[in-house]
């Protein structure tokens, strides 16, 4: 701020070094009178700084006389400078006194400077000039006549810089204002004016509102080296920061202690190490046993620790189960039917136990063994028959009816789980045939995880799905081996080798028609699409096949280009055939063409029929009488025949599950107890107790009373099939069924 | 020093004073620490008098081959408590009396 101070204004000011009195204290003082200042005086005690100088009374009357000049005392007067072009030293012109603090150059134009009286000159609107320069004039005096009480320097509307002067302020700011607001919007010009301005801002608004309507043209005075029109003016996006910061490395902390005799140490300790190691490598098979052995002993304990605890735990959960499902138990043990005394050819099945499993539990059952030895202990497998509707994996669960919440054994596989068998001699051998033609054989005593055998590459397994697996009777030299069928129609042998699956086509079953014409011209001989597969219980050699062609075929592993036998079975395909248990030249086929019908060996008509009015997914032999065979329908009932008791009708038929929702697939006979347990498509597998009407034995005649059952149930066939054999043969050529759905 | 007591009662085959380079710790992976065993061996081999200039080398040359910042440390007796970049750490004995600590910690 410039230093402007006329030598009138100039001020003696009497320094006083009593007190914090200014000089207006002074005056105050010399106007009340002494006395009350004394006084006053009196009541404050002053505090005096500890240095403070002592001055006698003359000195501190001793007026001193201080002057402000306008003349900058420090600023060097007389210098000079070396002129090398003169030759000589040179005054330097005198520093001024004004230093700048801030600097603002506007980009408005005074309405009276030349260049914007130019500028309106330039539009040619000479009238609005005039009349803006007479408003300007007489606002001027205006100002002035206003201002006048205070120094007459500061009224200088004249000076038109932006001066930032205390009073110079009200005046300058009206007039430089409006110029530039206009430039960028009248109204906005007009807003910040009527709260700045004061008197004279008003009036001045009132002319400048006024003046262009004589014009009927806006007007806009613009500095036209750095005005910018508003509408160019991009948005400045404003600046931000981002940060991120990284996860700083991982760091440890590692120390230690050099010593001389830590590094001798260490190297002692190295080179025996070393030296051991040499001396290992001399003998190295002697110590890798060794280690080994110690490795296997370890890992030998405590797997048999696990086992052990496995097992505790085993027998608690079925303790727990037994507790939970005790009335269950009661029934399955005790409950006969009572009612059966009463009713002559009727029986009933007692629903026990439901198994099922978590995870399959929307899949179907597609097939159940009962174990040979271990007879409470079952294998389900779970996949799906539907084409359409196959699952990403298949599963086969092992239950035991001592604990019917969790399954003992659960084998997860990649593919659908279509059938599996239990080796009758070696139980704990599992068979199993996957959806995707793939065959794995399972060592239950060593685990669930892993196959010790699955079939390999696209040559080494079926080309479609495996639909029945069956072991078959050790070859001569004792190998294990098994047969499977699947839908590409080939009957494969497998035999476990040492370390794989040996493969043998048994019989490709193709169709007894002539080659079909391929639309490229080869010639393709049609093949059967095999369906099930069962052997003969006595001759091993002998197997009957089941077809989706509805034919059964009576094969021998010897021949593998001839059926010994074909029976034009059914009308769709075969779903499974069962021998019976006492008479080997008996069995009996299901299908989907809703007919359960028995055969006789090297008999092309069917000794019985029976429509079951739906699909029959399965049908077994009791295991404890000739004449009791039981079958499975799709619409969810189970169906038990005693053709002893009735030839024409089933002595039971129980639905077993809700009819809409879950179709029955799957059934067996337990070998040793009283029940039967059948499988649904929705994963739950059902046990049911046979009732004493449904088990009836045969009572031995009174003068024979030490003959065995097992004669006695063959005499009791025997006598059934001669019955059957003696009728006309055209009867059952006309297929004449015999209708037992209700 | 120890060795040197250790001598006369060690059997004759002890007394011989094991020179090889001898990995007490380390984390780097099998690549770095070759490299750094390496280094750390031909430093020391080159500066045997002088343990500074053989760190300084071993530090340098680190820095430049595996990055900022290494530290070294070479000498005959001293105690140590660092932390470092994981996998980065090699704590070798060579010379039958000499320690080196190479880790790195930027």
């Amino acid at each position: 701020m410039p230093m402007k101070m006329s030598p009138d204004r100039t001020k003696r000011n009497t320094m006083q070094f009593q007190g914090k009195q200014n000089s207006q204290g002074k005056i105050n003082a010399s106007d009340y009178g002494t006395d009350d200042f004394e006084s006053w005086m009196k009541s404050r005690a002053l505090l005096k700084p500890d240095d403070q100088l002592e001055l006698t009374e003359a000195e501190l009357n001793e007026e001193i006389s201080k002057v402000l000049t306008i003349q900058n005392t420090n600023v060097v007067k007389n210098l000079v400078i070396y002129s090398f072009t003169e030759g000589g030293y040179v005054p330097v012109p005198p520093v001024g006194n004004t230093v700048t603090l801030f600097n603002f150059e506007g980009t408005a134009l005074h309405l009276e400077s030349e260049e914007a009286q130019n500028q309106i000159l330039e539009q040619g609107d000479e009238s609005y000039l005039m009349e803006e320069t007479t408003k300007s004039k007489a606002r001027a005096s205006i100002a002035k006549s206003g201002d006048e009480d205070d120094d007459d320097e500061e009224a200088q509307p004249e000076a038109g810089e932006a001066e930032p002067e205390e009073e110079g302020e009200v005046e300058v700011e009206p007039e430089a204002e409006p110029e530039e607001e206009e430039g960028v919007g009248e109204d906005a010009g007009e807003g910040g004016e009527g709260t700045e301005a004061g008197e004279a801002g008003e009036e001045e608004d009132e002319g400048r509102v006024a003046a262009p309507q004589p014009g009927g043209k806006k007007r806009k005075l613009i500095n036209q080296f750095n005005y910018c029109e508003r509408a160019a003016l991009t948005y400045n996006n404003p600046s931000r920061s981002v940060e991120t910061q990284t996860i700083p490395p991982p760091r440890s902390t590692y120390g230690g202690n050099v010593l001389q005799w830590v590094i001798y140490d260490s190297y002692a300790e190295d080179y025996a190490q070393q030296q051991k190691e040499k001396e290992k490598e001399k003998k190295p098979g002697a110590y890798k046993k060794e280690e080994s052995k110690k490795k296997s002993d370890k890992n030998q304990a405590t797997e048999e620790l696990n086992k052990r605890y496995l097992q505790c735990w085993q027998i608690l959960e079925r303790m727990i189960n037994q507790n939970i499902y005790d009335d269950i138990a009661q029934d399955y043990r005790y409950w006969e039917d009572p009612s059966d005394e009463f009713r002559e050819e009727e029986g009933t099945l007692l629903p026990l136990w439901k198994f099922s499993y978590e995870k399959t539990k929307k899949m179907t059952v597609t097939d159940i063994c009962f174990n040979t030895l271990y007879y409470d202990l079952f294998a389900v497998c779970f996949g799906s028959f539907d084409f359409m509707k196959q699952f990403a994996e298949g599963a086969v669960c092992l239950f035991t009816i001592k604990n019917p919440s969790f399954p003992d054994y659960r084998i997860t596989c990649e593919s659908g789980v279509m059938c599996c068998d239990i080796h009758p001699k070696y139980p704990f051998l599992l068979a199993i045939g996957l959806y995707d033609g793939n065959v794995a054989v399972y060592n239950l005593q060593i685990g669930c995880k892993d196959p010790i055998y699955m079939s390999q590459g696209v040559n080494g397994k079926h080309a479609e799905f495996v639909s029945e697996i069956k072991w078959g009777p050790d070859l001569q030299d004792g190998e294990i081996n098994f047969y499977s069928i699947s839908g590409d129609g080939k009957v494969f042998n497998w035999v476990l080798m040492q370390n794989k699956l040996s493969i043998t086509t048994i019989i490709t079953l193709f169709l007894e028609q002539d080659m079909i014409r391929g639309p490229d011209g080869t010639e393709i001989k049609l093949k059967g699409c095999g369906s099930c597969m069962t052997f003969h219980p006595t001759n091993r050699e002998i197997f009957l096949v089941g077809t989706e062609e509805g034919f059964i075929y009576k094969c021998s592993t010897a021949y593998s280009s001839k059926y010994l036998m074909t029976y034009p079975a059914h009308y769709l395909s075969v779903y499974r055939i069962d021998f019976n248990k006492f008479n080997s030249n008996i069995f009996a086929s299901c299908s989907g063409d809703w007919r359960v019908k028995v055969w006789e060996d090297m008999r092309s008509d069917p000794l019985f029929i029976f429509d079951l009015g739906s699909r029959v997914g399965d049908v077994k032999w009791a295991p404890y009488s000739s004449t009791v065979l039981a079958a499975v329908t799709s619409d969810g009932k189970v169906f038990v025949f005693d053709l002893n008791v009735n030839k024409y009708k089933a002595i039971c038929v129980q639905a077993v599950v809700s009819r809409r929702k879950n179709q029955l697939t799957r059934l067996a006979f337990n070998d040793k107890l009283p029940f039967i347990i059948v499988g649904d498509d929705k994963g739950t597998t059902t046990s049911l107790k046979l009732s004493p009407n449904l088990r009836l034995r045969v009572k031995p005649p009174k003068k024979q009373q030490n003959i065995d059952q097992n004669v006695l149930q063959v005499q009791k066939l025997e006598k059934l099939l001669s019955l059957v054999r003696e009728l006309p043969e055209g009867k059952n050529d006309n297929d004449t069924a015999t209708t037992v759905g209700s | 020093m120890a060795e040197e007591g250790g001598k006369p009662e060690g059997e004759g085959d002890k007394k011989v004073v094991h020179v090889y380079p001898l990995v007490k710790h380390s984390d780097m992976v099998e690549e770095m620490r070759t490299e750094a065993i390496e280094l750390s061996i031909t430093a020391c081999e080159k500066y045997a008098q002088n343990y500074e200039l053989a760190a300084r080398t071993i530090k340098e040359t680190m820095d430049k081959k595996f990055g900022t910042y290494w530290h070294v440390v070479v000498g005959e007796g001293f105690g140590f408590e660092v932390s470092y970049e994981t996998k980065n750490i090699l704590y070798l004995f060579f010379g039958g009396n000499l320690a080196i600590v190479v880790w790195k910690c930027s």
